[in-house]
């Protein structure tokens, strides 16, 4: 560790600081907010899968009594959108659609209404005519010659993948040709669900000094305020967008929506607020998802298990739209030559239209897909050449220093200390000789990044930004757009902010995520970036306190020019003389009469420079599955998961650890209960009780140690611990099933069909 | 989603309740607990004139047991109650264990036995048991009361024995014979809380010999109304309840059940579970019967 | 269609309302009354985010009919700790469910959490003493998407604890 100070806030396992409010059940969320005169609204939504419209007749639904509103692609101003504005053409959706229709459940026409029964019996009672044409509703189908052309008014190489990348570095083919061994595979992995508790809401207000406000469930409120501005031609400075208590969004919540702009264009054209609450049934049959892909993976091994080189090459089911295909298209590439060193390496991803709901960014982004073919092959890899999955890892793992080619280098890395780690905890190598059948351990392993450094949002400031006001009573205030959407991140900041100042959770007042009032801009919470980019932000912020307070403690004692200070206990003083002391108030008070009544502020900015192309820093681990395999009817119980992971320096021990458990679960549902069952691009499953999340009763306890790191660009040194951890769970799981049985999973997720299959059962 | 309009009616005796039925033939729906009715109407896939609740129909949700009789359980018996009940756990605890294979915490509470049955759904959890065990459902209508086999009550997914007019009001459920033993299980393809990808429920009856004198086996989630596995029962009359006969049966079972693929599990999942489970529940039921 | 006037006794209180017949209790909690801490995630019974106690049973209140409601004790999270209403704010005792998952990082969004604590009451005023087996099946009816769960199996069994010590 450097920082050689001990932390007295910083480390430490304090509860959140929301948990109060949210455990008497006052935290307001969007839905919970009504407002004088609030309407209500309902989307309609295109019940076929591809179809051009021809007809809108909303007449009845407008003299439905109750009914203030009713809106169509005509009334709205004919303007794409996306969140790669870096790249125009890949804006491609209309917040209702015009023309087209490309998905199930794709938004045609919007109503707001007096209450919530006459909103939805007026969507019932739009007629649309649609003259459907033929869809395409998987990769392979969309690829196809033929194939319908989803988005045709765009020039596209080849129809219907919207974008795609390109990776590449050494010589693959010299490694293939001297390779013992080469593992050929294509893996299909599923489209699985947010489930966010929350489902989306939003209430948006227009006032007669022409300001609109929105209050919205959201995981990026300066991306919704952007793209609001755009869709309804409006300035950026006359929207304000409010996150309110958010539960939960896990990427699903990340982008500008269609009820955003519905609930925004209404309030402004009635002049009445406007709510927008999303149904579960909405939210499963047509919200955003995890990417489906297909992946081509080759891989080069010498046979004392060095890995010479790979080759991988994805196709990425988007659906109807771009949405944030392009960066899980991006990162899928990188994450495919993460945690091993893979001296040759050559990537394609291309991001395919399909005509079903479009898949998004989600926890992980790109990383469970190709770590679960990443980290299957390596086990695969290990048993065709006599090694123990965990000594081919060993041999091959990235270590601090290790450089990706053009790409970014590792500044810090436990990954190898977390291999040896979980062998160690869990008896690695005795048990994966030694267990009774059914019974089966397996492993799988992860990096992350902390945040990305590609600004594909083509954002004009700083990636993220905190004000800091110093009080005389003796407190700080702490404005920031960085948005908890429930992983913590009001908690780990007050816990920087408290450490550098040296005072205590309960003297920082936060306000956060409100464009109106918290500093431009900060681009949201997703690609695990808060903790480091907002939690530097945050600390430079309070570096500037300090200077200002410093100068105080300097006068007062007429110190030299050479003492170091330090605030600590809501003092501060020189670090060698603690005994000059003077409160952090009264410095305050100083700083301010010192400076003819200027309040005492500071600001810290984050951009990362100078970081390669992908993210300032990379988390790592490794988690071991157990589990319980009932060969007669498939059923798998996952009995306990153990983890050693890399996060740098954990701000807040028991916020990390629930990230880790949640992670777990996620990735649990990834491997073996969630998915959409679809049908021609309609998904079938759309309540709780068909789109199985584990229960509690699914969920194995399990234990995780972190593995202690300092990462030189993270506060504090800490980097990520949100995302990665999602990614192992499914191939560890997979591989302690393979060990099971002898069933080796390569299309997720593992149904006990398809492995009473592999055991030849059936 | 709101739920559609309805007007809402309350008798408070069986008499009023029929006559409601009647007078509304067609458009009107009763509901118990509502886990079922509730959600239905939420999706619109009913849309009634009417809605009746029994809930307050005082003396529905007696659990009473007696040796002659045997059991009987009201139609407003929650599933929780049924869970729990001292009379059931000691005289039929198969009972108990279906009923707490159903659904969750909140939906026991809410939700009857009797709803489960009338239902009609095929996966339903709490019918292959009571079918295993012979139960019937008590019907009333201004016409009287009459007694209606489980055997004969299902006519289709979500279609029973009841006329228009009748409500069920309670289960009866015989008592056991001697050296009888019972056994439920429940298999899902996704999560320990699921409805079933398959269920079964098996009583067998040991004679003198230790041989089987009498099996029954219903199947769920196998067929439009839970089935019979006829072929099972009648191999195994007067046979011991060996591992390879009960293997027998197990394959006899999977013959007779004709599962559909859904989004639940699929046809061929289905088809091999009938065998493992019906094999798995004559092993255990034979096994309590040896012991009673 | 005419509303029927139904008196709710909600939390102790008597209350009042005009409702249509197909009204659930949750759109009466939410929509009328404003009393948000019931959260609604599904509509359907598959959550949990709804549940309330009805004369101290658990039941989701997306299901229930809100003239069904009529003549029950409706138990909230707003009613599970009233001291907590006045007086201080950030200190007040609160219900020992609730300070376990707190203390424990039971809540992270906290969306699942008012549900997930009536839950956890209905258990322990039956299973005071709940093995974790019997935690776990006590939350069946509860999702909670951001936890895993094995920190509000911690704090119900820290709750336990808790309450039998008398605490
Ligand atoms: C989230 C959830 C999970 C579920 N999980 C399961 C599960 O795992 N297994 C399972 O089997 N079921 C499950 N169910 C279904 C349901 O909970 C059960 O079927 C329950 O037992 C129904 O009882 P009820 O009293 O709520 O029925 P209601 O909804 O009140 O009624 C059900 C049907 O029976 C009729 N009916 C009820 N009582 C009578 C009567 N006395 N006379 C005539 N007709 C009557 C009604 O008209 C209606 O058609 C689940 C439901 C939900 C919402
Ligand atoms: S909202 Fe009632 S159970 Fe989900
Ligand atoms: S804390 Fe977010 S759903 Fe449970």
């Amino acid at each position: 560790m450097s920082d050689n100070q001990d932390f007295s806030v910083v480390g430490k396992s304090l509860p959140r600081s929301d948990a109060r409010i949210k455990a008497v059940g006052a935290a307001q969320y969007a839905d919970d907010i009504f407002l004088p005169g609030m309407l209500y609204g309902k989307l309609l939504r295109s019940p076929v899968a591809h179809a051009r419209i021809k007809s809108i007749d909303t007449s009845a639904a407008e003299a439905l009594p109750g009914v203030k509103c009713v809106i169509t692609g005509a009334d709205i101003p004919k303007i794409k959108y996306g969140n790669w504005r870096l790249v125009p053409e890949s804006q491609d959706e209309y917040a209702l659609a015009i023309d087209k229709v490309r998905f199930i459940g794709d938004e045609v026409a919007a109503v707001a209404a007096l209450d919530k029964d006459t909103a939805e019996e007026a969507v019932r009672l739009i007629k649309v005519e649609y003259e459907e044409l033929p869809g395409a509703f998987s990769v392979d189908e969309a690829l196809a010659e033929n194939a319908p052309v989803i988005h045709d008014e765009y020039q596209q190489q080849t129809p219907n993948i919207s974008l795609d990348r390109k990776i590449s570095y050494g010589d693959l083919d010299r490694a293939f040709a001297e390779a013992d061994l080469i593992l050929d595979d294509v893996f299909t992995v599923h489209a699985t669900s947010h489930a966010y508790m929350e489902p989306c809401s939003c209430v948006a207000e227009y006032d007669h000094d022409g300001r609109l406000t929105i209050w919205t469930s959201t995981q990026a409120p300066y991306f919704v305020q952007c793209l609001l501005a755009l869709t309804l031609e409006m300035r950026e400075n006359d929207i304000r967008v409010i996150k309110p208590y958010v539960g939960g969004g896990f990427g699903g919540k990340m982008e500008m929506r269609p009820w955003e702009f519905c609930a925004a264009f209404i309030a402004r054209k009635l002049g009445r607020p406007v709510k927008f609450t999303l149904t579960r049934e909405e939210e499963l049959a047509t919200g955003r998802r995890r990417h489906p892909m297909k992946i081509h993976s080759k891989v080069a091994f010498r046979k004392d298990g060095m890995i010479l080189g790979k080759e991988f090459i994805v196709h990425l089911d988007g659906g109807a739209y771009n949405s944030m295909g392009p960066t899980a298209c991006f990162l899928c590439g990188n994450f495919g030559a993460m945690l091993y060193n893979y001296p040759n390496y050559r990537y394609y991803g291309a991001h395919v239209y399909t005509n079903k709901p479009p898949a998004g960014a989600m926890r992980g982004f790109g990383a469970p897909q190709a770590l679960f073919v990443a980290e299957t092959q390596m086990n695969m890899a290990a048993e065709k050449l006599g090694l123990d999955p965990i000594d081919i890892r060993l041999m091959n793992a990235m270590e601090t220093g290790d450089e990706i080619p053009g790409v970014a280098t590792i500044s810090s890395c436990g990954f190898k200390e977390s291999l040896l780690k979980v062998a160690e905890m869990t008896d690695w190598r005795e048990r994966r000789k030694n267990l009774k059948p059914g019974q089966g351990i397996g492993i799988g392993c992860y990096s992350f990044i902390s945040g990305g450094v590609f600004n594909w949002f083509n954002t004009r400031y700083n990636f993220t930004r905190a004000e800091v006001r110093a009080f005389d009573d003796g407190t700080v205030h702490l404005m920031t757009m960085a948005s908890d959407i429930g992983q913590g991140c009001d908690t780990v900041l007050r816990q920087i902010l408290a450490e550098e100042l040296g005072l205590k959770i309960s003297d920082i007042r936060l306000t956060a995520a409100d464009t109106a009032v918290t500093p431009q801009a900060d681009l949201g919470t997703w690609g695990s970036r808060v903790t480091l980019m907002a939690g530097n932000a945050v600390r430079k912020a309070a570096q500037e306190i300090k200077e200002q307070l410093y100068k105080m403690v300097s006068l007062k004692f007429d110190l030299n020019v050479i003492h170091d200070m330090r605030c600590k206990d809501g003092k501060i003083f020189p670090a060698n003389r603690p005994d000059r002391n003077i409160s952090f108030g009264e410095a305050v008070r100083m700083a301010q009469r010192a400076n003819r009544g200027e309040p005492i502020i500071g600001y810290g900015s984050y951009t990362p420079r100078n970081k390669g192309l992908v993210t300032p820093a990379f988390s790592f681990g490794a988690q071991v599955a157990e589990c319980e395999v009932d060969r007669e009817t498939g059923a798998i119980e996952v009995k306990y998961m153990t983890t050693a992971h890399d996060c740098g320096t954990p701000i807040n021990p028991m916020a990390v650890e629930g990230q880790l458990e949640g992670s777990v679960h996620m990735g649990l549902g990834y491997a073996l209960c969630e998915q959409f069952i679809m049908k021609e691009g309609k998904t079938l499953n759309t309540t709780f009780l068909d789109y199985k999340l584990a229960c509690a009763e699914d969920m194995p306890p399990g234990v995780s140690v972190h593995i202690d790191t300092y990462e030189p660009d993270g506060p504090f040194g800490a980097k990520e611990a949100g995302e990665g951890l999602v990614s192992p769970t499914a191939p560890a799981i997979a591989d302690a099933v393979y060990h099971a049985t002898g069933y080796r999973c390569m299309d997720l997720p593992i149904t006990p069909l398809k492995l009473l299959k592999g055991m030849k059962k059936i | 989603m709101t739920l559609p309009q309805f007007k809402f009616l309350a008798p408070t005796n069986l008499d009023e309740a029929c006559a409601l039925l009647k007078k509304h033939q067609g458009k009107i729906k009763v509901k118990a607990g509502g886990t079922d009715m509730i959600v239905r109407l939420s999706h619109r896939a009913v849309k009634p004139d009417y809605l009746m609740t029994l809930k307050k129909i005082p003396g529905l949700n007696e659990i009473s047991w007696d040796d002659q009789g045997g059991l009987v359980i009201g139609a407003l018996a929650l599933l929780r109650e049924v869970e729990v009940s001292p009379i059931i756990l000691e005289h039929a605890p198969m009972l108990a264990r279906a009923a707490h294979a159903t659904a969750t915490v909140q939906i026991r509470n809410m939700g009857t036995v009797m709803g489960n049955i009338c239902n009609a759904s095929p996966s339903a959890d709490n019918i292959p048991t009571l079918v295993a065990m012979e139960a019937s459902i008590v019907a009333f209508s201004e016409r009287g009361q009459r007694e209606i086999s489980l055997d004969d009550f299902f006519l289709g997914p979500g279609r029973t024995a009841l006329a228009a007019d009748e409500l069920a009001i309670a289960i009866k459920v015989p008592a056991p014979a001697p050296k009888t033993g019972v056994s439920y299980q429940k298999v899902s393809q996704r999560s320990k809380v699921d409805i079933a990808a398959v269920n079964i429920g098996a009583l067998v009856t040991l004679d003198g010999a230790g041989n089987c004198a009498r099996v029954r086996i219903s199947m769920g989630a196998v067929g439009p109304t839970p089935l019979r596995a006829r072929q099972a029962e009648e191999f195994l009359a007067g046979k011991p309840a060996s591992a390879a006969n009960l293997a027998e049966a197990g394959r006899l079972a999977a013959a007779d059940a004709s599962p559909i693929s859904d989004v639940r599990a699929s046809k061929e999942y289905r088809k091999l579970m009938v065998e493992v489970l019906s094999q798995r529940a004559l092993a255990e039921a034979s096994g309590f019967a040896a012991g009673n | 269609m005419k509303k029927e006037l139904i008196t709710l006794n909600i939390n102790g209180d008597d209350i009042e309302v005009a409702v249509h017949p197909w009204r659930t209790l949750n759109e009466v909690l939410r929509d009328e009354l404003h009393l948000t801490g019931t959260k609604l995630g599904c509509g359907t019974g598959d959550c949990g985010a709804c549940t309330v106690l009805l004369d101290g049973r658990s039941v989701s209140s997306c299901l229930t009919l809100a003239v069904e409601a009529e003549g029950h004790e409706i138990t909230t999270i707003e009613g599970l700790s009233p001291e907590a209403d006045h007086g201080d704010l950030e200190h007040s005792p609160l219900h020992p469910i609730q300070e376990s998952f707190i203390q424990k990082g039971a809540i992270q969004c906290g969306f699942c959490t008012p549900g997930m604590i009536m839950s956890a009451k209905f258990l322990l005023d039956h299973t005071p003493q709940p093995t974790e087996a019997e935690i776990r099946a006590g939350l069946s009816g509860n999702l909670c998407r951001c936890t895993g769960y094995n920190k509000i199996v911690d704090a119900i069994a820290d709750a336990a604890d808790k309450l039998a010590k008398g605490e």
